[in-house]
């Protein structure tokens, strides 16, 4: 941050003739840091005016407490009786999340070639891709709860709620990827008299399908996320029982509700990040094969957003 | 005509099977479609159908209602979204520093304290905001202060991932140097590791306030204070051109927040 | 045959590329052009596929399909005009163009035999290239393409995983594998070694001498241009400035094609045999 700081002397030339030089040299004056300054107020500034929220301060002391007894409750003596029932939520939490990221790859891929600056006009690509980013902000949960009127209660809802929640980021990604296409190859399938289609099975598909195929896995691990909780509101899945048993209380069969969701998606993300890795990495296992710079099993996500949006974090691995 | 035949020196070779990788991937698409859609009940007929029929959702959102904005609750609400979201990411963020260090082989004194780590900061992840927000109105009744918890865990591991990956790709050479100088851990870890992880982790924090922006949203959902408190109380009431207005409203909101955070992030990379 | 007569090419910035061009190449003939970045030699090339239509004068290019790889037998010539080419028929001259590119061009994420099979799309049935279910005969052409550049062990191996060299012989399949009556080449091999780029030229001139295809190369080096060209065409702002045998063209052509004095910069060098592992695969002398 201190830019300003000034050359040594240079050492190797002769030290009297510069006498008076390394006299007004030596010893910069430590630059003042105001932009440290200004953020620390701002922070805790800003800090202040969040907690003075209208906040029951007492409640926080107790929570230590209720949180060893909740803990001892839950894993006390649970109730393994729930289990099966717990699997077998779980596994519709799952199933939702997978037919939610088919949905959503489905619609996001013909999507984004309207986004795509450099294959439609400009205004459509721009269109296009407000409608992604509103899709990308809504929070999954909240499209549950205006989708349950419509296709009422229950796995419908929170598939269609996963689904078209997921058509922003997946839809993103894709554009992303079809403007950074190698075009030195669809140029080879012009200059050999290939039509469109060949053109795009032969030159374009290659390109995208690993990319495509794994950034859709990633999406299915952050569903799943998403997936148990939709219930919550009613849209099927684990996360009904799970609210049920925290707001009544019934510990012993909620810490086993907790566990089950903590290890199907420990375990889900496992597998499919070990897919993902393959896809990318190809059979014979090269690591950067789009010559990017960026490892190719690097989380997709995280690589959008490295890539194409200048702030989020490049610096740190630039 | 047959042309000259070339010197074959090299044999050809023979085709490799089929990808057992690629063949596995087919049938683990199929078989996960085909048990997802019989588990679930799935059906495109009922999606159709369902959508061609009158219902007070899509209605409400015709006779959208932005007037909400006006009433004091609604109001109070949102600056309580917001504080939420901002003592979350400050205190949260705060606690993913060190826990992302400890996660790494450079941060890390010993392999135990990583292994613990890492297993703490899984199980964080692998929680989801509301869930949290669920665990802690059981401990601490309804309100806001459920609500800042579940952030301050959601914003840990949200930052807390994205700060480690960074520093597994660090420049080593600095530390390598400050080992040399006999430096003390926490003193390595301070002047060889932070400095270079600082602007990506700064811009996380950033990053990591809108997603708690929008997360908060939903937290009221299950009694956790902020706007989605409204949310519920209108959608309880059946009253969906106000549920629609506050969603919008929310919206509209949080992509102004969102502009001013990315200019931000810029300022700093 | 190839006839530009009174050819030019107008870029959209106003550039002239090209400027009332008359030149003829007969079939068969191994041509280079020569001239400074920017003289309009990609131009050139490109205009006869249709890559970069012209925007004055006419261009016609006749096909005789003739010996082949895969045997093909001698059929009736046909003529192109060129300007106002498309669709399907400007498709048909493009499968009888084969183009070699400097960056190779290759599809690095799939297999050197599906980047040589991309040479068959024209000849295959659209349905059966989309599922990849290429006839057998086509396969054997691809493979007898591969064989011919002497890399046919790779032709299961990902594109990514070649060196600079094996891609353009894959390239150099890829356009043989079109059967092709011309053959463009530009710049095929200016991000090569020299030892590599005396291979590749090598196997330029068997190919043309052997099927008798018409091959026009672009080349920035003059050593490379001499020792491989049966004529040299030079350019200059888009006009043709010399026009003669490969022997011909001594110091003062060039001086007066480059409007200076050469440098170092202009000469690629004799190859260094032995030297790199590139050039341990050069290909057989002359098999004709
Ligand atoms: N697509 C284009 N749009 C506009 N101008 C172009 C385009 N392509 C080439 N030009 C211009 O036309 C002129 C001739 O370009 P051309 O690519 O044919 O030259 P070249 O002899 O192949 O040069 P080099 O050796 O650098 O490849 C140049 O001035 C170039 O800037
Ligand atoms: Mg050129």
């Amino acid at each position: 941050m201190s830019s300003t700081r000034q050359q040594p002397p240079d050492q190797s030339t002769d030290r009297t003739s510069d006498a008076e030089r390394v006299d007004e040299l030596l010893r910069p004056e430590k630059p003042t840091e105001v932009f440290r300054w200004v953020v620390t107020v701002v922070v805790l500034v800003l800090l202040a005016w969040g907690l003075s929220a209208d906040i029951k301060w007492s409640r926080l002391l107790e929570a230590p407490g209720e949180f060893a007894t909740i803990v001892r409750l839950m894993f006390r003596d649970p109730d393994w009786s729930a289990l099966p029932g717990l699997l077998s939520a779980m596994w519709e939490s799952i199933a939702m999340a997978w037919l939610g990221t088919v949905i959503a790859t489905i619609f996001a891929i013909p999507l984004a070639f309207l986004a795509a600056e450099n294959l439609v006009p400009g205004w459509v690509a721009f269109l296009t891709r407000q409608v992604f980013n509103v899709l990308r902000a809504v929070p999954e949960i909240i499209l549950a709860v205006v989708f349950i009127p419509i296709f009422g209660l229950g796995p419908q809802a929170g598939i269609m709620a996963l689904g078209v929640g997921s058509i922003g980021t997946l839809g993103k990604l894709c554009y992303e990827i079809i403007e950074g296409l190698d075009d030195g190859p669809i140029e080879a399938a012009d200059a050999t008299g290939a039509t469109g289609v060949q053109r795009l099975r032969w030159a374009v598909v290659p390109q995208v399908l690993p990319e495509l195929a794994s950034f859709a896995m990633y999406r299915f691990e952050v569903n799943i996320r998403a997936s148990a909780v939709l219930g919550v509101v009613g849209a099927g899945g684990i996360g009904g029982l799970l609210a049920q048993y925290i707001q009544f209380k019934v510990w012993e069969r909620a810490g086993l509700a907790l566990v089950v969701v903590v290890l199907a998606t420990i375990l889900v993300d496992a597998i499919s990040g070990r897919i993902r890795r393959r896809i990318i990495a190809g059979p014979d296992g090269t690591g950067d094969v789009d010559g990017d710079g960026l490892p190719d099993d690097l989380d997709p996500d995280e690589r959008a957003r490295l890539t194409t949006d200048p702030v989020g974090g490049g610096a740190g691995l630039s | 005509m047959s042309a000259t035949a070339p010197s074959r020196r090299v044999a050809r070779p023979d085709e490799p099977p089929p990808s057992r990788f690629g063949v596995a991937m087919g049938v683990l698409f199929v078989v996960m479609t085909a048990l997802s859609v019989v588990s679930t009940g799935f059906s495109l007929d009922g999606i159709i159908e369902d959508l061609g029929r009158r219902n007070d959702s899509i209605s409400g959102l015709l006779n959208i209602d932005l007037s909400v904005i006006t009433s004091t609750r609604t109001l109070t609400a949102f600056v309580e979204t917001l504080q939420m979201a901002v003592v979350g990411t400050i205190i949260g963020g705060a606690a993913a520093l060190p826990l992302a260090l400890a996660s790494t082989e450079v941060g890390a004194r010993t392999t135990t304290v990583r292994w613990l780590v890492r297993a703490f900061n899984n199980v964080v992840r692998a929680i989801p905001d509301i869930l949290w927000a669920l665990l802690f109105v059981a401990m601490v009744g309804i309100g806001v202060l459920p609500g800042l918890l579940a952030l301050v865990f959601f914003s840990i591991a949200v930052t807390t991932k994205l700060t480690s990956d960074v520093l597994d790709g660090i420049d080593l050479g600095p530390v390598e140097a400050a080992d040399a100088t006999g430096a003390a851990h926490v003193a390595k870890l301070r002047t060889a590791v932070v400095p270079q992880i600082l602007p990506a982790y700064s811009s996380f924090l950033l990053y990591n306030f809108e997603l708690n922006l929008r997360a908060s949203a939903v937290l009221g959902l299950v009694g956790a204070g902020g706007i989605g408190t409204r949310i519920e109380f209108y959608r309880s009431a059946g009253r969906w051109p106000e549920v629609w207005g506050i969603i919008v409203l929310f919206f509209a909101i949080t992509f102004v927040v969102e502009r001013l955070s990315i200019m931000f992030r810029r300022r700093l990379v | 045959m190839i006839q530009f007569s009174d050819a030019s090419v107008t870029y959209a910035g106003g550039v002239h590329a090209m400027q009332h061009l008359d030149l003829t190449i007969e079939q068969g003939e191994f041509v280079v052009i020569v001239g400074l970045s920017g003289a309009g030699k990609s131009t050139l090339v490109r205009a006869v596929n249709g890559l970069v239509p012209l925007t004055g004068g006419s261009l016609q290019v006749d096909v005789r399909p003739g010996r082949s790889l895969g045997g093909r037998s001698e059929g009736e010539p046909t003529s192109y005009d060129v300007v106002g080419l498309t669709g399907r028929r400007l498709r048909d001259l493009r499968a009888e163009v084969g183009m070699i590119f400097q960056g190779f061009n290759l599809v690095k994420r799939t297999t050197v035999l599906n980047n040589v099979l991309m040479g068959r799309l024209h000849r295959v049935p659209t349905w059966r290239t989309l599922l990849g279910m290429y006839p057998a005969d086509d396969v054997e052409l691809a493979m007898r393409a591969l064989e011919r550049v002497e890399i046919v062990d790779k032709a299961y191996v990902r594109a990514s995983n070649l060196s600079g060299g094996q891609q353009q012989r894959v390239g150099i399949a890829r356009a043989l594998a079109q059967e092709p009556s011309i053959i463009l080449a530009d710049e095929p091999v200016a991000s090569l070694d020299p030892p590599t780029s005396h291979a590749v030229m090598r196997y330029l001139q068997q190919i043309n001498r052997e099927f008798g295809i018409t091959t026009i190369v672009n080349l920035h080096f003059l050593d490379l241009a001499t020792r491989y060209a049966d004529r040299i065409v030079g350019l200059r702002n888009g006009e043709l400035v010399f026009d003669g045998p490969g022997s011909a063209a001594d110091e003062h052509v060039f001086r007066d094609i480059y409007g200076r004095s050469l440098t170092a910069d202009d000469v690629m060098g004799e190859e260094e045999r032995g030297g790199d592992a590139e050039a341990v695969v050069t290909p057989p002398t002359s098999p004709a």
